[in-house]
């Protein structure tokens, strides 16, 4: 392990190496002779220095000096202070606390004790630091991915809209700008940073209502009849309705503020708008800054039915009230920030939001986390308020969300997850879990292990379909998730994040096409191309098993038909299809190739010809008072060569020559066959008597 | 003379020291290089030229010292002169030098005829 570097900070040259030689073998000692050398070299390291040891005392620049810097650099939020002293006055030991110092070491040196504080206050610090990483990926993740559920969510409202795939981010930019500057003018309302990013998160939901609104109405070109503009109002309340309906949630901040946005962005500051008429401030803010920013956005925005409207004249449409009436504060917000706007919204992609977002809430919380206790629980306010938004946006998606923890082995699914899987919410050891077990199968545990551990920290993402059995039926789903890394050097596997998607009818659909494709139609054998393919593979994935290919024809068929009729021909070409089928082991392949010739190919041990042998008696036999009779060639691998092709090669040369010695017979390929011609479709002797 | 008389002769407890710093090998290699510390010269010289802070420093050090290596005389009249200075106390602290001077002399003697006999 590579050491950590300590500064040691005293006048005395005496003391230093009495601190350096209890230190050194553990750590490497720098040294610095006072306050001022102690600031230059922190200057330069500090971001390598793991703890400085420091003293009160010394010339130039004492110990409170330096601590006094440290402070105003912010080194002292992560570099571990312990102060050196023989004071023990109060007020000297309560500065020092006061100034961010962790320890106190005191003369005369005591060599266990200063090595154990030191290793002390490192640990602490090293766990303070991995805390704070910890909550710092929480709140990015679930920033990302309640970012991600609000950008599903306005996009199906926008498809169904028929509005640019801005709108919904646009107001949401519009609300964010317009409300900061709006808290820069007046207190009246009383927002703080965190309602600002309530209400812009909120608005993005402005008009989930419009779901319910008839399509012909609301992508309808020309100007809506007084009946249809009466439907297409109600959405404001249908909306406010909608999430109300969240039984779990609509006590939530984040509801409430996106109810107040749906049910009243359409009222007027003059009381005469919709749904309830509200009059002035009665008006919440939060509705009456997404209205504003709403009709912004629709005027500089292209619709089916008009061109887009430039920024400036929108700005002075609505100034002269042209379009609707609003708070004189917001307008003036609005002029007042027309060109600041204009340049966001031209540079603005939902990206650059939602990173500038998480950013500044990673900031704060951490900035917090330092500060003190009050701060602290305003981080955990943010984590719970992500939390929360994160289970409102996955509640509504209804996808099986889960995390998974590794020490201890813990999996936490969503509720609707569990209550959709019949599992508990939180699930201890899960490769033991029964309830689980019916859920993912026998072996589904180790697969999802399997898959974890396939990541690395540089790719962390993983996706692999199994099924899952719940509610009685068993279903194809496409796990995805990520895994989730420590920042150390090495960093070390924590645990995961992911969905299960049902996929089953999609699966189920080009599975059959594959099928159809792949399978001879009428005895629903695979057809040669298939069957060359998958022996290709099985070669490749097993390429020291022993392998045979075996060849054979219906003796005598064609006479079978004109006989019979093509209809018998038939028949017998399905029985000997199912003959074929129920002689072999699942794992061989077998396939029609073509005519009335077929192909198989199996992967042996010992008795080949034992093998070679059932199969070909289980082929003949009467069918109704037509007696079927094969002849086949085989070879062996070791004896053609390890490819599909030398392999069919030699196998039809064998087929050959079992046809010139009489048909109704099995011959196994040998190197004396090489020269010897082909059989297949080639030479058969048609005009030979029957053997009914 | 051994480590342990040379600590006896200047009123020093040894085994406090040993179990402090737990190494024989770093209190004699201290304690040898105890009279080039510059601090007790400094003192001497700032307290003639009337340079208070500066005593106050140097006296503050060799207090520190002291402890550290358990020499227990020179400690305490190190002490009550830093006390002094730290007072700014310049007539209290003339009286006090005389003692650290004597206490000082008597350890540097004691450790120079420890360091002839190794």
């Amino acid at each position: 392990m590579r050491k950590s570097k300590i500064l040691i900070v005293d006048d005395s040259e005496m003391n230093r190496s009495i601190l350096a030689d209890m230190l050194e073998e553990e750590y490497v000692v720098l040294e610095a002779e006072d306050g001022e050398q102690a600031v230059a070299v922190l200057q330069e390291h500090h971001a390598d220095i793991a703890l400085v040891l420091l003293d009160i005392v010394m010339p130039r620049l004492d110990g409170f000096g330096v601590l006094e810097i440290m402070g105003r650099e912010g080194w002292i939020e992560d570099l571990p202070v312990i102060m050196i002293s023989s004071e023990s006055g109060s007020d000297q030991v309560a500065r020092a606390y006061d100034l961010g110092v962790s320890e106190f070491i005191s003369r005369p040196f005591d060599a266990l004790a200063v090595r154990r504080r030191v290793l002390n206050t490192l640990i602490l610090y090293a766990k303070q630091k991995r805390l704070m990483d910890m909550v710092e990926e929480q709140i990015l993740e679930t920033q990302r991915q309640s970012g991600m559920m609000i950008q599903i969510l306005s996009h199906i409202v926008e498809v169904r809209n028929g509005e640019s795939g801005q709108h919904i981010l646009h107001v949401r930019k519009l609300t964010d700008v317009l409300l900061r500057a709006l808290t820069r003018k007046t207190g009246v309302y009383g927002l703080t940073g965190e309602d600002i990013n309530r209400i812009s998160v909120g608005s993005a939901l402005h008009d989930i209502g419009k779901i319910v609104i008839d399509e012909k109405i609301l992508n309808k070109p020309g100007k809506l009849t007084a009946e249809e503009f009466a439907v297409m109002k109600t959405h404001a309340m249908k909306g406010a309705e909608m999430l109300d309906a969240l039984e779990e949630h609509r006590d939530d901040p984040l509801v409430r503020t996106a109810y107040e946005i749906c049910r009243w962005h359409h009222e007027r500051y003059d009381g005469r708008g919709y749904p309830d008429g509200l009059r002035g401030d009665d008006i919440p803010i939060s509705a009456q800054v997404v209205a504003l920013a709403d009709v912004y956005d629709a005027l500089t925005s292209p619709r089916v039915y008009k061109a887009p409207i430039p920024h400036g004249q929108a700005v002075q449409m609505i100034a002269e009230g042209q379009c609707g009436v609003f708070n004189p504060l917001l307008l003036e917000c609005l002029r007042e920030n027309a060109d600041n706007i204009r340049r966001e919204l031209a540079a603005d992609d939902d990206e650059s939001i939602a990173a500038r977002e998480s950013q500044n809430i990673v900031n704060d919380s951490v900035r917090a986390a330092h500060v003190s206790d009050a701060a602290s629980a305003r981080t955990l306010r943010l984590l719970d308020y992500e939390r929360m938004k994160h289970s409102f946006f996955s509640e509504m998606t209804k996808e099986l969300q889960f995390e998974y923890t590794v020490s201890p082995s813990t999996l936490i699914l969503s509720a609707w997850g569990a209550q959709t899987l019949g599992v508990g919410e939180i699930i201890a050891d899960p490769g033991r879990d029964e309830a689980l077990r019916a859920v993912l199968g026998e072996d589904g545990w180790g697969q999802f292990s399997w898959h974890m551990r396939q990541t690395t920290p540089e790719e962390p993402n993983v996706g692999y379909e199994c099924p899952l059995t719940y509610n009685g039926q068993t279903r194809w789903h496409h796990i995805v998730l990520r895994t989730i890394w420590t920042t150390d050097t090495p960093p070390r596997f924590q645990g995961a994040l992911g969905k299960a998607i049902d996929i089953h009818d999609a699966r189920q659909r080009i599975t059959a096409l594959e099928k159809k494709a792949a399978r001879d139609s009428m005895t629903g054998l695979l057809n040669r191309a298939a069957a060359k393919e998958r022996i290709g593979e099985r070669m490749e994935e097993r390429p020291n098993s022993h392998y045979a290919l075996g060849i054979f024809d219906l003796d005598y068929f064609k006479t079978a038909n004109d006989r019979y009729g093509h209809q018998f021909g038939d028949r017998v070409l399905k029985t000997v299809a199912g003959r074929l089928v129920h002689s072999v082991r699942s794992s061989d392949i077998v396939c029609r190739a073509g005519g009335d010739e077929f192909l198989l190919f199996l992967e042996y041990n010992t008795d080949l010809e034992r093998t070679i042998d059932r199969i070909f008696h289980s082929l003949c036999g009467p069918l109704d008072d037509y007696h079927i009779s094969v002849t086949m060639g085989v070879a062996r691998c070791e004896d053609a060569g390890q490819s599909y092709e030398a392999m069919f090669r030699a196998a039809d040369s064998a087929l050959y020559a079992a046809k010139r010695a009489g048909k109704g017979r099995y011959c196994f390929y040998d190197g004396s066959m090489r020269d010897v011609l082909t059989a297949i479709s080639d030479i058969d002797d048609e005009q030979g008597g029957t053997a009914p | 003379m051994t480590i342990q008389e040379c600590y006896r002769a200047i009123g020093a407890d040894y085994d406090e020291v040993l179990g402090r710093l737990r190494s024989e090998r770093l209190i004699q290699k201290f304690v040898l290089k105890f009279p080039e510390d510059g601090s007790f010269q400094l003192l001497c010289d700032s307290m003639d030229a009337g340079d208070l802070e500066t005593a106050f420093r140097a006296s503050h050090t060799i207090k520190g010292v002291c402890a550290n290596l358990g020499f227990a005389r020179l400690g305490a009249s190190s002490h009550d002169l830093t006390e002094a200075l730290r007072a700014r106390d310049g007539a209290k602290a003339a009286a006090l030098l005389a003692q650290v001077k004597t206490d000082y002399a008597e350890t540097i003697t004691a450790i120079r005829a420890y360091q002839s006999g190794i």
